[in-house]
């Protein structure tokens, strides 16, 4: 009985043989699995593994607005404390609750400083990340050749990722810049008005008081710093209620977690020139927050 | 667990092994084993409903053998009312309850109930088990194992084929022995199904259900593009599915019900649906349609209308709880009306293999079910309506975008390579039955290309196998 099938097997196995080479050699020449549905947080756990991240003491979270608005070198220069910038773009709330779960674990930081806007609160929870973490620590710091089989990587889409979609640059703690010139800039965007608050802010409010509770239980120090926000996004009375209630819910989740609260709310300093849209600042802009950010970090990070 | 999962790819394998290594000299531990992997199997998508099976299982079979022992034909057909009673009523509530309430009170009223996956599959099961007892075509099985692996044999548990208690209890009853020929012809059908669910159906599914979300926003161009696709999508997917449970069963040892034999290739309305998911068909032509048609037949021509109108409507009804789907089994049924009239409805066409004619009625026919699938598609009669109205206007020439352009491009070449391979292979139970190949290389290098075409071209999202809801 055992004849046939051994031979059976070894030639079914010989004939997959060329397919896991093929794909262990595609991983070899730079063409990376994909981990998530998100490229740019793909690309985020490529340069967390480059890096060879192990200790990090600050760990920055949070979506574009911590990756391009906390600018590594400044906080390198005046903390002497490993530091990390974990953001990736178009994060939400929801999400960092999963990816704080894990990375706490993996790298015991004694701060985390989430930089928000309402962005961030509007959105639902993106369910490749809790796929990504869900799986096995040891198969995805240790076998990322698996991503390939796990979620159907065509290679035609791996060749797409890899030389014609948007560069993407990191510093070497994980931030990057956004720096784009005046004529480039959208003014669609720059005068739009997201609508604020969405079916899944009430979620977002649920995770950051998750999160809160989290890292309370944890003997970490939680710091939330709320960006800036264009000035003529709440131009009218409506908005500038909403902006306002959303601030007090955040103070009162973050605050009710031991939490620090740090509001950066302020449009005579952070004036709309600094901008590129309603919530992202200009390289400039991202200097000037992070200056002020620093100046309150100081009296907490010891 | 997605037959297109690593998950599933991990089971199998370790399932494989362990019944063809260590169970394989005794029968009652591979059927235990068969058992035990489809309780699982089934479990992983949702455990809970794992109880109904097995309730379901243990009735029908106590329902057997007493329909069996019992003499007194008033008191089997009792019990084998129960167990209509209990199967019926099982997928009635499951499936039908929300739609009987909304239809019946006219308002959003509904109860949150999640269907069990695989439920009408495994209950069709259970039924032709206690007919065919009931009416003395088979004994019912002595050993629960065998019983209870029928019901719940993974391969086709979840999306069919609805194997027969004649066809596939015998089969757990012998003894098996590892046939490589078998076993290599599984893996190649798995392959080809493979091919037809990824490349095809899943690269389709991206566009298909873009235009039916959007599609009053899009040109009528569009929409027919969609329409065509989706056609092929739900072969693709579909039989696809059947492809990879038959060959799994071949890997096994197995050898499972026919679902599809090239329906596209169909002459006519009923050519189609005598090539279109034949497990259903065949099941509901025994056991719904010639009772019927016997106790019409009096009428006449009338009577046998009626008969294949009954029957399909509860093809359309068994696809789910929605009037698109009872209004295209209508619809279908209607459509063999004029073969009952002219008393054509048996007689094949005598056609010339591969004359014009025979294109040009194939041609009828895809375009025929063209426009009948997306009453299958739509969401609800008032979207069919809607569709064909705007099928008659002027944007039907306008240009639209394609987001996912390299996605369409290989979706299409692979659509063409299927077409011409089942063409050529329309004699075999599938297209990629090519022993005929002598060459070894050859035969390797149309293997590898298909494995090449895949992992290159797969879609970016696996979508379910669309018959996982029904």
């Amino acid at each position: 009985m055992t004849k046939p099938v051994n031979k059976f097997l070894l030639k079914a196995m010989l004939f997959a043989l060329p397919v896991f080479i093929l794909f262990e050699l595609l991983f070899r020449l730079g063409l990376a699995p994909v981990v998530t549905n998100s490229d740019l947080f793909d690309a985020k756990v490529r340069h967390i593994k480059q890096q060879q991240i192990r200790d990090v003491k600050l760990m920055a979270i949070g979506s574009s607005i911590t990756l391009y608005e906390l600018k590594s070198d400044l906080i390198k220069r005046n903390f002497d404390i490993p530091y990390y910038n974990f953001a990736s773009w178009g994060i939400q709330v929801s999400d960092m609750r999963v990816i704080l779960n894990d990375y706490v674990n993996e790298y015991h930081p004694k701060y985390v400083i989430m930089c928000a806007s309402i962005g961030e609160f509007r959105g639902p929870a993106n369910e490749s990340y809790l796929n990504y973490f869900n799986t096995p620590r040891f198969i995805r710091n240790n076998l990322p050749e698996y991503f390939y089989f796990k979620n159907y990587n065509s290679i035609h889409q791996l060749v797409w990722r890899k030389y014609f979609e948007y560069p993407i640059n990191f510093d070497q703690c994980g931030g990057a810049e956004l720096i784009i010139a005046p004529k480039d800039i959208s003014h669609k965007k720059l005068d739009s008005r997201d609508v604020f608050p969405t079916r899944y802010t009430q979620a977002n409010y649920i995770a950051l008081d998750s999160i809160a509770g989290f890292l309370k239980a944890k003997g970490i120090k939680f710091i939330f710093a709320q960006a800036p926000i264009k000035k003529s996004y709440a131009n009218t009375q409506l908005y500038q209620q909403r902006l306002q209630t959303h601030f007090d819910k955040c103070k009162q989740i973050v605050e009710g977690g031991s939490g620090i609260y740090l509001n950066y709310y302020n449009p005579a300093v952070f004036t709309d020139s600094l901008f590129v849209d309603q919530y992202h600042l200009q390289d400039a802009g991202a200097r000037v927050f992070t200056k002020e950010a620093i100046k309150d970090l100081k009296a907490i990070i010891k | 667990m997605l037959f297109t999962s690593v998950i599933f790819a991990c089971f199998f394998t370790v399932f494989f092994l362990l019944y063809w290594y260590v169970f394989s000299g005794n029968l009652r531990l591979q059927n235990l084993l068969v058992l035990a992997g489809s309780y699982l199997f089934y479990a992983w998508w949702d455990w809970r409903f794992l109880f109904l099976l097995i309730g379901s299982s243990i009735l029908n079979y106590l329902l057997g053998i007493g329909i069996h022992k019992t003499k007194n034909e008033k008191y089997r057909s009792l019990l084998l009312w129960i167990g209509l009673v209990q199967g019926l009523g099982c997928l009635l509530f499951f499936k039908y309850f929300n739609f009987f309430l909304q239809s019946l009170t006219g308002e959003f009223a509904a109860l949150h109930i999640i269907l069990p996956l695989g439920i009408s599959f495994y209950t069709f099961r259970t039924l032709s088990y206690l007919l065919d007892i009931k009416y003395r075509k088979i004994e019912p099985a002595s050993d629960w194992v065998v019983f209870f692996s029928y019901v719940a044999f993974f391969p086709s548990l979840i999306s069919g084929p609805i194997d027969r208690p004649g066809l596939l209890i015998p089969q757990l009853q012998n003894k098996r022995a590892f046939n490589p020929e078998q076993a290599t012809d599984g893996l190649r059908q798995i392959l080809w199904g493979l091919f037809k669910k990824i490349v095809i159906a899943d690269n389709c599914a991206t566009f298909t259900n873009d235009v039916f979300a959007h599609y009053h926003t899009l040109p009528a161009s569009a929409l027919l593009l969609a329409m065509f696709l989706f056609t092929i999508q739900i072969y693709a997917d579909f039989s696809g599915y059947s492809d990879i449970a038959i060959g799994l069963a071949s890997l096994l040892g197995f050898q499972i019900t026919r679902n599809f034999n090239y329906p596209f290739f169909a002459q006519n309305i009923a050519d189609f649906w005598r090539r279109w998911h034949i497990s259903l068909t065949s099941w509901l032509t025994d056991y719904v349609f010639t009772p019927l048609s016997v106790y019409f037949r009096d009428y006449g021509k009338s009577g046998l209308a009626l008969a294949i109108l009954i029957n399909f409507t509860l093809i359309g009804i068994w696809h789910g709880a929605n009037w698109t789907f009872i209004f295209f089994g209508f619809l279908n049924g209607c459509l063999f009306i004029p073969f009952v009239i002219r008393g054509t409805l048996n007689k094949k066409k005598k056609v010339q293999p591969g004359s014009f004619r025979t294109f040009v009625n194939m041609a009828g026919m895809f375009l025929l079910l063209i426009f009948t699938f997306l009453i299958f598609r739509a969401d609800s009669l008032d979207m069919a309506l809607e569709c064909y109205r705007k099928l008659f206007s002027a944007s039907l020439f306008s240009a639209f975008p394609i987001t996912e352009k390299v996605n369409m491009a290989a979706a299409l070449v692979a659509i063409i390579i299927m077409f011409w391979a089942e063409w050529k292979q329309r004699d075999k139970q599938h297209a990629l039955q090519i022993e005929f190949v002598q060459k070894r290389p050859v035969r390797m290098l149309i293997y590898y290309g298909l494995v090449c075409f895949i992992l290159v071209f797969s879609a970016t999202n696996i979508i379910d196998f669309v018959y996982f809801k029904f």
